[in-house]
């Protein structure tokens, strides 16, 4: 199930850069019980202006696997986020876009 | 410096010009004024948005509509960085110019001065300029100005999902707040249909599409604007006078009002019961509306006191 959801995850877009969440690296964790998903996320910066969206698109795309009834995420800043957690699917799309990774 | 008739076949060819070497110097002059025209409507959406970004709801909203902010200051610098190039002058462009001679969009200079007008702006106002540039992006024949609107359709994307989602929660809301939010699209709705300008059947010649500028013409590009924001608008339950018809069996949007009419921008308020002429419309944009010179001077005064106090200094 855990395996599910995370390639469900990276689905999701983040709103602002042409990059999955999974691929960009911000997914921390997941963890299933009975139907209730935890998700430990972080963001690519403390003032990043797209989490509201972000947190909205994980929550309602986790919710459309079957056998989800209720998604708890976390927002965790340690380990902070850096470039060094892109995976190299993440960074080929970044660099295509013309962000220096 | 190319003939005419070398750079017309250049021109049709599709190739992209890439330095004023390869231009005539009528393409020089209309790829400035729609450069100025671009660079103008983005650097003059950040007072606009900033004057009712302050009144966001909550610290997110705020950082979310600061970063728009943020992002139409840079599409501002990239067009006019552009213009520098070309050998104007950015400095006397931005901060010596009379508000008046500013060529953005009339809509800006009406007032926004909620949250929810700031969303419905950037649901609508920014939907235009998304048609607008990204028709630029598809078939601009300047290489630098069309490599650089790569980043900026992204960035426009993310500035359309602030406004919809939020209009969509207001909407959801019910009660005043639905009943606020109808009332900022009836006065900004007209307002963005009037952006495109002229109608084709008015506007027998158009240069920017003979250079290759933009591709599509003005009506092309306002049915575009209609075919998203109209249906989208009805999905969320609010009312817009607009309805979807056909010509010839292909879809065609079409206004449920006399366009264009009167406008009062002082009341915010459209009457559908008079129509006007479009020269009275450009003499209305001509004029400017209530904000031109609070917000140009937003920018230019600070700029020309630090100057002053600075003028000995370093």
């Amino acid at each position: 199930m855990t395996q599910r959801l995370w390639a469900a995850l990276a689905e999701v877009q983040d709103p602002e850069m042409p990059v999955n969440l999974v691929d960009l690296g911000v997914i921390y964790g997941i963890a299933e019980h009975g139907g209730i998903v935890d998700v430990d996320l972080t963001f690519t910066a403390m003032g990043c202006p797209a989490s509201d969206f972000i947190l909205e698109d994980v929550r309602e795309r986790l919710l459309r696997e079957p056998g989800v009834r209720e998604v708890r995420i976390n927002v965790v800043w340690n380990p902070p986020w850096t470039a060094a957690r892109l995976t190299p699917e993440g960074r080929d799309a970044l660099e295509a876009w013309g962000l220096a990774v | 410096m190319p003939s005419a008739a070398e750079f017309a076949q250049t021109i049709k060819s599709g190739e992209l010009i890439e330095s004023p070497s390869e231009m005539t110097p009528e393409y020089l002059r209309e790829l400035k004024h729609t450069l100025i025209v671009s660079g103008d409507t983005e650097l003059i959406s950040a007072p606009a948005y900033y004057l009712a970004a302050k009144r966001a709801p909550s610290i997110n909203a705020f950082m979310t509509g600061i970063a728009i902010i943020q992002d139409e200051l840079a599409h501002a610098h990239i067009a006019y960085h552009i213009l520098e190039e070309l050998g104007e002058d950015q400095e006397k462009l931005i901060f010596s110019r009379d508000p008046k001679s500013f060529r953005y969009p009339y809509a800006f200079d009406v007032p926004l001065e909620s949250w929810t007008e700031l969303v419905v702006a950037n649901g609508m106002y920014d939907q235009a300029g998304f048609c607008l540039l990204g028709d630029i992006h598809d078939k601009c024949s300047y290489g630098p100005w069309k490599r650089g609107l790569n980043k900026v359709m992204a960035e426009e994307n993310f500035h359309l999902r602030n406004g919809r989602t939020w209009m969509k929660r207001i909407s959801q809301a019910g009660g005043a707040a639905k009943d606020e939010l109808q009332r900022a699209v009836d006065w900004m709705f007209p307002l963005s249909v009037e952006w495109f300008g002229l109608p084709d059947t008015m506007k027998m010649h158009s240069t920017q599409l003979e250079y290759r500028l933009k591709g599509l013409t003005n009506d092309q590009l306002r049915q575009w604007w209609l075919s998203t924001v109209v249906p989208y608008c009805e999905e969320i339950g609010i009312k817009v006078p607009a309805h979807k018809g056909t010509n010839d069996g292909q879809d065609l949007w079409e206004l449920d009002y006399p366009f264009p009419c009167e406008f009062d921008a002082q009341a915010k308020r459209w009457d559908f019961s008079k129509p006007i002429t479009w020269d009275d419309v450009l003499a209305r944009w001509r004029e400017r509306g209530p904000r031109n010179a609070e917000m140009v001077a937003m920018f230019q005064e600070e700029f020309h006191k630090f100057r002053k106090t600075h003028k000995n200094g370093a």
